[in-house]
């Protein structure tokens, strides 16, 4: 993946190009406190923790 | 002590909506309700989180939340046999658990670095924890960098028991009353500490697709059993014993792909995890998000996941014992779970269907039901089948952002 980033000269999405990735469902962690709540009672009825989503990508506006 | 610090916090977040540019309040309770036969477990998480931004610059949070708990559990897991009813003897549980956590996150055009203490307290339990992160983009933000650290002083409630005493003569916590006090005798203190490691990688690949790359370490050390459980060994019980030091480590990836035709994307997941007591997962999670107008979206998802016991796990410790350490935590076994649900997110802004927000500048409310399935075929209280494996989770929140 990096080869394919460094080959693409790194810019693969131009700002105009962001419509789409600006949509809330395109967002990693869109969900909120409702996300961690459910992580939260997932990890306390299973044997696995960690690498739940991280918040943000999408249209990189923050 | 705690009140000090609440409201040292408090000061803190709401002195700095007067020059605020923006300020955001979330209500959410997220309500857990496990049920089958009389192990049932009811637990509700209400939140409350503010956060305001005095300056572009600085962002400052305050929250808090609650684990009310009510059930039964089985205090003595027994081996396989035929006088033995631990469930019908279940034992009631009732349990409240609250965190009061604050945090800050400070922007500049290299990137975001951000900070928090949380302090959490129930009967048995306490926990204080900082966090320190750092994110970063690149290539005209295509590309965000995450990396998180957090380290977790903890302790937990046990009956005073010599720490040279053999373990298979170690006797549970029938109660809670006299923990923490400093005057029971009968009570002892003891410590968990807590190192979590994450990393992310998130990348926009095309005008429609992004994905996101994970990875989280996590070192415990300390008292990891349940102090209240113990577990028949063939001529008597003896508190479960876990190993004292574990190392988890996971790592997933996520993609979301929008799809033009029908103004909604679709989200896969899949998550792969494995520690030092041999607990092995893998994860695998799809959704389907679909825009109605300009304000509701619907979200339909199906999550399934499976795990192999611990090293130590045993059905029966008299006749298969796994070496010195032994449990009755059925999260230990061997497990499968299914979920399934619906969410649905109502977001308006001023203007949005003819709505007059007064001083909001958006506001959401967020509805979410899921259905749970768990099967546990290694795992018996004496004969009998874990009989509690059907939850439903539901979650209704409300985001308000002036």
């Amino acid at each position: 993946m990096l080869l394919a980033l460094g080959a693409s000269g790194c810019v693969l999405v131009r700002p105009e190009q962001r419509e789409f990735l600006a949509e809330p469902g395109m967002t990693f962690g869109s969900e909120g406190i409702a996300g961690e709540q459910e992580e939260h009672v997932l990890s306390n009825r299973e044997g696995s923790y960690g690498a739940g989503s991280v918040t943000g990508g999408g249209c990189g506006c923050n | 002590m705690r009140t000090a610090a609440a409201l040292a916090l408090a000061t803190l977040v709401f002195a700095a909506p007067a020059r605020a540019d923006t300020a955001q309040i979330d209500l959410f309770s997220t309500l857990f309700y496990e049920f089958g036969g009389p192990l049932e477990m009811l637990v509700v998480n209400p939140a409350a989180r503010v956060r305001a931004n005095p300056i572009p610059e600085l962002s400052l949070n305050l929250s808090y939340e609650a684990d009310v708990v009510s059930g039964a559990s089985v205090a003595v897991v027994d081996a396989p046999s035929a006088d033995v009813d631990a469930i019908t003897s279940a034992t009631r549980l009732d349990d409240f658990r609250s965190v009061v956590s604050g945090g800050l996150a400070v922007q500049s055009p290299v990137g975001t670095l951000r900070g928090g203490y949380a302090y959490g307290w129930e009967s048995d339990y306490t926990s204080h924890s900082f966090n320190l992160g750092a994110r970063t983009e690149a290539f005209e933000r295509n590309t965000t960098f995450d990396l998180s650290y957090a380290r977790g002083f903890d302790q937990v409630c046990n009956l005073a028991q010599p720490r040279a005493q053999d373990p298979v003569e170690r006797r549970r916590l029938d109660v809670s009353d006299g923990c923490f006090d400093g005057n029971d005798p009968d009570r002892a203190a003891l410590d968990v500490s807590l190192q979590t490691f994450q990393g992310s990688w998130t990348q926009a690949w095309a005008p429609i697709f992004v994905t996101q790359l994970t990875v989280t370490g996590q070192l415990i050390d300390g008292f990891q059993s349940n102090p209240y459980r113990a577990v028949w060994l063939g001529r008597s019980a003896a508190q479960e014993h876990h190993p004292d030091n574990r190392f988890r480590y996971a790592a997933s990836l996520g993609a979301r792909l929008w799809v033009e035709p029908l103004n909604g994307s679709i989200h896969a997941h899949v998550r792969a995890y494995r520690d030092n007591w041999d607990v092995r997962s893998i994860t695998a999670q799809l959704s389907y998000e679909q825009s109605i107008g300009g304000a509701l979206r619907v979200r339909g998802h199906f999550r399934y996941y499976r795990q192999g016991a611990a090293a130590f796990f045993s059905d029966d410790y008299a006749l298969r014992p796994r070496g010195q350490y032994f449990t009755g935590d059925r999260e230990l076994s061997d497990m499968e779970s299914f979920m399934g649900g619906l969410s649905l997110v109502w977001a308006l802004t001023p203007g949005t269907e003819g709505a007059d927000l007064g001083p909001l500048s958006s506001f959401r409310l967020v509805l979410k039901a899921d259905y749970i399935h768990n099967e546990f075929p290694s795992f018996r209280y004496a004969r009998a089948r874990v009989p509690n494996v059907d939850a439903i989770v539901a979650t209704l929140g409300l985001e308000m952002i002036f």
